[in-house]
């Protein structure tokens, strides 16, 4: 125990040594990331942020959806499935980042050094369509490590997976895994598609389930079915009760699932979910238009509305927060922190931000939907 | 000095061309300009480097050491100027790049980046040249317009202006505090600033320690230990000319930026409620260019284009130059001066003026009671 501390204080020691000769020699907190320019000479797209790794392939899978194929770089460590990561890529001189699922399976990764990432192109979205045509022919790309406890459940309790269009991808991960490894645990997937054309990986579901009994797969076609609702869990799967219950897929889809499946007596403890992106703002708003913004470090959730909407800066100054800011009207950029998700609108440039994460001005920047802010 | 301003109809129609030009340009802004800043990066890296270990060679002969001290110097320069000012202006945040970002990045000088972005980023490009409000109009030691009242000690300011200029990077350092009165004077209350004084006083001694070891310690100990001490000396007195040359030059290109001769003040009451053609106006009389070789342009982190850099803080400095040419065009169709000159015709005025409110005003009454 004691030695244990010791060796944790000794490394926080030299990191902040380090850190410290760093920032005099370089004024960069790592070295590394002053010599990162010219490590790029030589191997392109290097940073010491993420992990360079090839992009192999992009497989088409459906009319919108297609499967990035990955060769991680050597200390990526790995995930467990049902875990997603960020992808880095430049495009027009912007790195860009997105989070994805890993949609492939930890034994697949083991045996071939490959992982595979499932994405949908969002309309009017500037990067999931452009990802598809960047890589076509291959190229670099930057991961993080997995991260995410989206994953199934210790133990060997039943599962019902409840998955909604390309939210597929971290149950795709799991069954394959549990298929590779034998691993007996109780599976039953409830998978709603558009129709069936929009069906992803249907024969690889089918070929699994046939294979291993303790694996069942439902495909729901919402086009013929409708949205998900109590009469479908108690018809397709009628001890739901006893089982732990994962959903992914869009925002109202969890939403809707969530509340049928608690009204149905399944307890919060064993309702499992995941966003794509970050997760909702879970308030009542008098307008649909009108927008929460999110200040995660002030604790604050405040409403914009979408008649009078107001700067971001003087929306988190009305709920009692003291961003920093000068001019307040775009010129310094002291208010300058980082948007998680959201869009919203540059009243200086009148142009729309991205969907992602980016650093924006709080004193030009007006909110368009929810929007989730570092501050 | 009160500024004569345009009519509104022309001051509108101006303000529009301007955004036009902004707009245009920000649309093309992308690769090219990712790598065109990464390029400059590397080059001062590169010559950081190699300007460090050259000096070094002037163990066997001493020419190395002269080449190595002017390489040093270089890589101060572009790392401060084109790098630093412009990074830290936000030019390039559009990049994502978590060492290029404005809110991280700290330069190669004593001067700690976060209080340089709250007096030059906020007060000196909001209020651009109003007397009492931009302390960057003269840094507070030098007189240059009889709106600043008239005290007995401007009589040494050319002495002053040599001194600025060798000490420049402390001066920049000092600024926040000074205007604070941190050290000299009646402290000013606690509040007008974001951050405590105790934190600023703080920050500002460890930039200072962070500065002073890299240059004054640890290379020349570093190099000392292998080749004794008349080497510990050599690279010590090597960083502290290089420092000197960047010292220099940040300050002469600065100051041809805003103290030439043609260069306007404004008071406070001439900017309350401005409208946007109005703020142009100002930002384009209250700055002046300098004309010059492209690698001069580069040195100078594009400050030689210090008009546009007024109009548009956040564009990415490689594009100056193209706006340029439109901001005066633009300028020649309204009938607005544009002040423009090579490097010594401009440097020329700046020491003129310098000199000329060194004397005090001569009683006509306009400005005796200021
Ligand atoms: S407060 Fe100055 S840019 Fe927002």
């Amino acid at each position: 125990m004691s030695q244990a501390e010791t060796s944790v204080q000794s490394g926080s020691f030299f990191s902040k040594a380090h850190e410290w000769v760093a920032q005099s020699l370089t004024q960069q907190n790592k070295i590394s990331a002053y010599l990162e320019p010219l490590i790029q000479m030589a191997v392109p797209g290097w940073t010491t942020e993420a992990i360079r790794s090839k992009v192999i392939q992009v497989r088409p899978e459906t009319n919108d959806v297609y499967t990035l194929v990955i060769r991680p770089g050597k200390r990526w460590k790995g995930f467990t499935a049902g875990q997603h990561l960020q992808i880095t890529a430049e495009q027009n001189g912007t790195l860009q980042t997105r989070f994805f699922s890993v949609s492939s399976a930890p034994a697949h990764f083991r045996k071939t050094g490959l992982i595979e990432m499932s994405i949908r192109v969002q309309e009017g979205g500037r990067v999931t369509p452009w990802l598809r045509e960047a890589f076509a022919a291959g190229g670099i790309c930057n991961l993080t490590p997995a991260e995410g406890d989206f994953v199934l459940p210790a133990g060997n309790d039943p599962v019902l997976m409840i998955a909604g269009g390309s939210g597929i991808t971290p149950f795709r991960s799991m069954l394959s895994q549990m298929a590779a490894t034998g691993d007996k645990r109780d599976a039953h997937l409830m998978f709603y598609v558009r129709d069936e054309a929009n069906a992803l990986f249907k024969e690889e579901f089918e070929k699994i389930a046939a294979q291993h009994e303790n694996i069942r797969v439902t495909f729901m076609n919402s086009a013929e079915k409708g949205v998900f609702s109590a009469e479908h869990i108690q018809e397709v799967c009628p001890d739901f009760a006893e089982r732990k219950v994962m959903i992914c897929g869009p925002t109202p889809m969890i939403q809707l699932v969530r509340g049928v499946v608690s009204e149905q007596g399944v307890s919060a403890e064993n309702i499992m979910f995941e966003y794509f992106g970050a997760a909702p703002i879970e308030l009542d708003r008098a307008d649909a238009k009108d927008a929460y913004v999110n200040f995660e470090k002030g604790g604050v959730a405040a409403m914009s509305s979408a008649e009078n909407p107001v700067s971001l800066l003087e929306l988190a100054e009305q709920n009692g927060l003291k961003p920093l800011a000068g001019c307040r009207v775009g010129v310094c950029h002291q208010c300058k922190c980082t948007k998680k998700s959201g869009v919203v609108l540059n009243t200086l440039t009148g142009q729309y931000s991205d969907t992602g994460r980016e650093d924006i001005q709080l004193c030009v920047s007006v909110p368009v939907n929810d929007v989730v802010l570092d501050v | 000095m009160t500024t004569h301003l345009p009519s509104a109809d022309t001051l509108e129609s101006f303000h529009k061309d301007l955004d036009e030009i902004r707009d245009d340009i920000m649309a093309k802004v992308g690769q090219e300009d990712a790598n065109y800043i990464r390029k400059i990066v590397r080059i001062q890296r590169g010559m950081d480097l190699v300007g460090r270990l050259t000096m070094v060679a002037g163990f066997y002969h001493w020419i190395f050491w002269v080449i190595g001290v002017v390489m040093l110097g270089c890589a101060k320069i572009l790392n401060n100027m084109e790098v630093g000012h412009n990074v830290m202006h936000g030019q390039y945040d559009w990049m994502n790049d978590p060492h290029l970002n404005s809110r991280e990045f700290d330069w190669d000088a004593v001067a700690d980046g976060n209080s340089w972005r709250r007096t030059h980023n906020f007060e000196h490009h909001t209020y651009t040249n109003i007397i009492g409000k931009d302390r960057d109009f003269g840094y507070d030691t030098l007189r240059l317009s009889d709106d600043v009242p008239w005290k007995d000690h401007y009589r040494f300011q050319p002495i002053r202006l040599i001194v600025l200029m060798l000490m420049f990077e402390w001066a920049v350092a000092y600024h926040e505090l000074f205007g604070e009165r941190i050290f000299i004077g009646k402290r000013h209350k606690e509040g007008k600033l974001p951050i405590s004084h105790a934190q600023l006083i703080k920050d500002f001694f460890t930039k200072i320690r962070l500065a002073v070891f890299r240059d004054y310690i640890f290379f020349p100990a570093v190099v000392g230990l292998f080749l004794g001490w008349p080497m510990f000396f050599a690279i010590l007195g090597g960083n502290f000319v290089a420092n000197l040359i960047r010292n220099l030059w940040a300050n002469i290109i600065i100051f041809c930026g805003h103290f030439t001769e043609e260069v306007h003040t404004f008071n406070e009451e001439e900017c309350v409620n401005e409208s946007r053609g109005q703020w142009y106006y100002r930002q384009i009389l209250g700055s002046s260019n300098i004309e010059g070789s492209k690698v001069m342009h580069i040195m100078s982190g594009h400050l030689s284009r210090q008009i546009e850099h007024h109009l548009f803080p956040d564009m990415p400095s490689y594009r100056y130059m193209e706006a340029a040419e439109r901001v005066r065009q633009v300028c020649a169709k309204h009938n607005i001066p544009y002040n423009t000159g090579t490097l010594w015709d401009q440097y020329k005025t700046v020491v003129a003026r310098v000199i000329k409110y060194s004397r005090p005003p001569k009683k006509t009454g306009e400005v005796a009671n200021a």
